[in-house]
């Protein structure tokens, strides 16, 4: 009870008396305006406890402003992590992870779930021990500290980072059962960071310098040759992703950004760019990263990532659990030449096209998010999506690239993804007519 | 009393640059300076194949928590070599006498043991690595007190390329020079000797080799000791690691062998990654020459010379591996998908309802599963 009401105690002891009866009346009064509402709200079924009681997270404090200085998701998203495949490769320390795309939405991926690839586990350097040197034909070569980086001009670009052997597994037909696993060697951040061109200014180009040899400081000492027209068109060295520093995953404290190009090319760790005439021909582009064709020649400098696509739910890892009726589809599109025009989805396996919303930010050489919402039967359905990118080039289906070029290329596999829906809502990669 | 003092400190005390002068003589009179702090530096070689402290697991070797209390080839879970099993028959255990010996000799040590490591040749660093493990409990916790002695802060990591001590008062902005290089006017100019520390990478015309040589009896004994674990006694791959020998015309095959002599374009490819990445685990661990008498080694496994063979800067440009010819220009954009002028099909595109003609062959795909072998290695 109120103050109120008891200091008018002393003032009408009948106050109470009329308050209390007037409170029964207005009880009445309430039940008799349920009454009038009822057609609106359910009287057959039992409520739902969670609404009906007071739950332990409606009544209790939960951690304060001091317990979490570098946040992380909720616990109950605990399973939205990366994962690999131990039987892949040989150590741990030389192999990959994927990206959960099947639980991510939008274009921009989270620092902590972005795919790792390294050859020699992840270096720990201190920022202050790290440097960039720059030799070779230039006229000086030069050594720079992280601070001297940071007072060359800044640009923020969002691009996409696709390791060439993404989807590589499934050349041979329908193999992992899920896309974190069959396209999650891909992500998209958005990186601050220099132009190359500045820092081979400082050291002055020679005129002869055609070639670029970037090197990491890790214990691969990772190495890829870059024609001078890349390096001085849009490749960046960046220290910053999604705002903050890279991650040591990533390349902390610096690594290379060659947009649109295969992933291997984005020298992590970077501690040097050679300057010379000639390609170096190092082991990631001769014995790695060359396209073996059926008749036993291999494609080699194959860069440029192509346009694709993949639905990303439904998906193996994310079954339809409401039953029929209004279904959203969603997927990622990006493509090494450019921005992604159109998404077309189908439900029949190709059979028939709609053309999806495409529904975020459009970047070149950057992922687009892709909806498709749609009333769903309840009937099985093979979904595939196929992206058109800015220069009109169509993500084709796998058959297509099998037939030009065999089985064993390994790399740069864009082909259209199939999941077979069922119906009772689980899903599964498949090869299908 | 008479003290037999050897003064060969540098046979005793190799060719670390990690141990200084005062640490040697002290070694060589036989004082005990074992540092486990300087032990945990040295233990990163070990850790390519062992894990040692809280959560370590068994990896290519078996972790070794608490390696000096529990005994030898009883850690669960792992399967030791028929030659070690043998010994700890005989009565094997681990003690600091024991660990020395089999950590500068594995292979001399005990013939057949799993960990083909060439040796630890210091014996200050195999002091300081078996102090280190030493101090690892059998719960991998760790017991507390590592060496503070004169050692520990004369085997210090000298990285003279830290900022500055905080007591050095910080310059006036208008003091700091500027270089005069380049546009900005940033960084500085790189010394020769920091130019030719990181200038390791070598090109096919045989631009960046270094003086040296190398011949295929050397590189076995090399290959044995460092490379064999992994990548097969006959450079056929153990496992999963890969193989480096044969695959010749396999290349058109349903599963192609890719090797240095069934597929690699050039042989200064061989020398700049064994140069700058091998042993995996231990990079930049191999000196010039090594490398020139792996490499021929690695030749002779594929049958591209024979046993008298001997690999130099001299004559390494005229070895030309089989397949260097068989390598083309990206030419995707003639594939007939690539065009850009085509019309996207959107009806009826394809004749007849879709039939399932293949179903995933992994159908969990998580860490414990390994009934499915998948489509080959990715590395």
């Amino acid at each position: 009870m109120t103050d109120k009401i008891k200091n008018d105690d002393a003032a009408s002891p009948n106050r109470r008396q009329a308050l209390k009866a007037g409170l029964q009346l207005g009880g009445l009064a309430a039940g008799a305006t349920v009454a009038g509402n009822s057609l609106a709200m359910d009287t057959t079924k039992p409520s739902d406890p969670l609404i009906t009681e007071i739950q332990d997270w409606n009544r209790y404090m939960g951690d304060g402003v001091d317990s979490n200085p570098y946040g992380s998701p909720s616990k109950f998203e605990a399973d939205i992590v990366r994962r690999d495949v131990a039987w892949l490769t040989a150590d741990t320390k030389s192999s990959v992870n994927f990206t959960p795309i099947h639980a991510l939405d939008g274009i921009i991926t989270p620092n902590g779930l972005c795919f790792e690839r390294h050859h020699g586990g992840v270096a720990q350097i201190a920022p202050s021990d790290h440097r960039l040197m720059i030799n070779g034909l230039v006229d000086t070569p030069l050594v720079f500290t992280m601070e001297d980086l940071a007072r060359f001009p800044r640009e923020n670009h969002t691009y996409f980072l696709e390791c060439a052997a993404n989807s590589g597994m499934e050349w041979r037909g329908a193999q992992l059962n899920g896309c974190q696993f069959t396209h999650g060697m891909v992500h998209n951040v958005v990186y601050t960071g220099v132009r190359l061109k500045h820092l081979l200014a400082e050291a002055g180009v020679k005129v002869r310098g055609k070639w670029l040899l970037p090197e990491g400081a890790d214990p691969a000492h990772m190495t890829r040759s870059i024609p001078m027209e890349k390096a001085m068109d849009d490749c960046l060295v960046v220290f910053k992703m999604n705002g903050e520093a890279l991650r040591p995953e990533q390349g902390y404290p610096i690594r290379l950004v060659v947009p649109g190009w295969e992933g291997n090319m984005w020298v992590k760790w970077l501690r040097r760019i050679e300057v010379g005439d000639k390609p170096w021909h190092q082991r990631e582009e001769t014995s790695k990263y060359t396209d073996l064709l059926d008749d036993g020649l291999a494609r080699r400098f194959t860069w440029e990532m192509d346009v694709k696509s993949v639905i990303t739910n439904p998906s193996p890892q994310a079954p339809i659990m409401h039953g029929k009726g209004r279904t959203v589809l969603t997927g990622m599109a990006w493509s090494g030449h450019g921005t992604i025009q159109r998404v077309d989805v189908s439900i029949d396996g190709g059979r028939n096209w709609l053309t999806s919303r495409l529904d975020s930010p459009s970047f070149s050489k950057s992922v687009h998010r892709f909806y498709y919402d749609f009333d769903w039967d309840g009937r099985e359905m093979f979904l595939q999506s196929r992206a058109i990118d800015s220069n009109g080039h169509i993500q084709p289906t796998k058959d297509a690239l099998r037939r030009a070029r065999g089985e064993n290329s390994i790399y740069h596999n864009n082909g259209i993804q199939t999941w077979h829906v069922r119906a009772d809502g689980s899903a599964e990669n498949v090869e299908i007519s | 009393m008479m003290i037999a003092v050897s003064l060969n400190t540098k046979a005793l005390c190799g060719h670390s640059a990690r141990i200084t002068a005062a640490v040697c003589i002290l070694a060589s009179f036989g004082v005990s300076a074992a540092d486990s702090q300087a032990g945990e530096n040295v233990f990163k070689q070990c850790s390519a194949c062992h894990e040692a402290g809280p959560d370590a697991s068994h990896r290519f070797g078996p972790q070794l928590n608490g390696i000096l209390s529990r005994g030898a080839g009883n850690a669960d879970g792992y399967t030791y070599s028929a030659a070690l099993n043998d010994r700890v028959s005989a009565g094997l255990t681990w003690d600091e006498d024991t660990l020395d010996a089999y950590l500068k000799a594995p292979l001399t040590y005990m013939p057949g043991t799993k960990m083909a490591y060439v040796g630890l040749q210091d014996e200050v660093d195999r002091d300081n690595v078996i102090a280190y493990l030493a101090t690892i409990n059998l719960d991998g916790s760790a017991s507390g007190d590592s060496s503070d002695d004169a050692a520990s802060s004369a085997v210090a990591d000298s990285s003279a390329s830290g900022p500055a001590a905080e007591a050095a008062p910080r310059p006036l902005a208008i003091d700091v020079p500027i270089p005069t290089h380049g546009v900005l006017h940033l960084g500085r100019p790189a010394t020769e000797e920091e130019v030719a520390a990181w200038d390791i990478d070598i090109r096919p015309d045989g631009k960046g080799l270094p003086p040296g040589k190398g011949s295929v009896l050397t590189g076995v004994d090399i290959y044995d000791a460092q490379c064999a674990s992994c990548h097969g006694v006959f450079g056929e791959g153990e496992g999963r690691w890969p193989i480096l020998a044969g695959g010749f015309d396999t290349l058109t095959d349903a599963r192609p062998e890719k090797t240095i002599g069934s597929y690699w374009p050039y042989l200064s490819t061989v020398y700049d990654y064994v140069r700058r990445a091998m042993p995996f685990g231990n990079s930049r661990s191999l000196s010039d020459d090594d490398v020139y008498a792996l490499t021929a080694y690695l030749l002779y496994l594929n049958d591209l010379v024979d046993e008298s063979f001997e690999l130099t800067d001299q004559n390494f440009a005229q070895v030309r591996l089989p397949n260097e010819g068989n390598f083309i220009a990206d030419n995707r954009d003639e594939e007939s998908w690539f065009g850009a002028a085509q019309e996207a099909c959107m009806n009826d595109c394809i004749e007849g309802p879709a039939r399932v003609m293949q179903r995933a062959r992994v159908l969990d795909v998580t860490p414990d599963s390994e009934d499915e072998d998948g489509g080959g290695t990715l590395d």
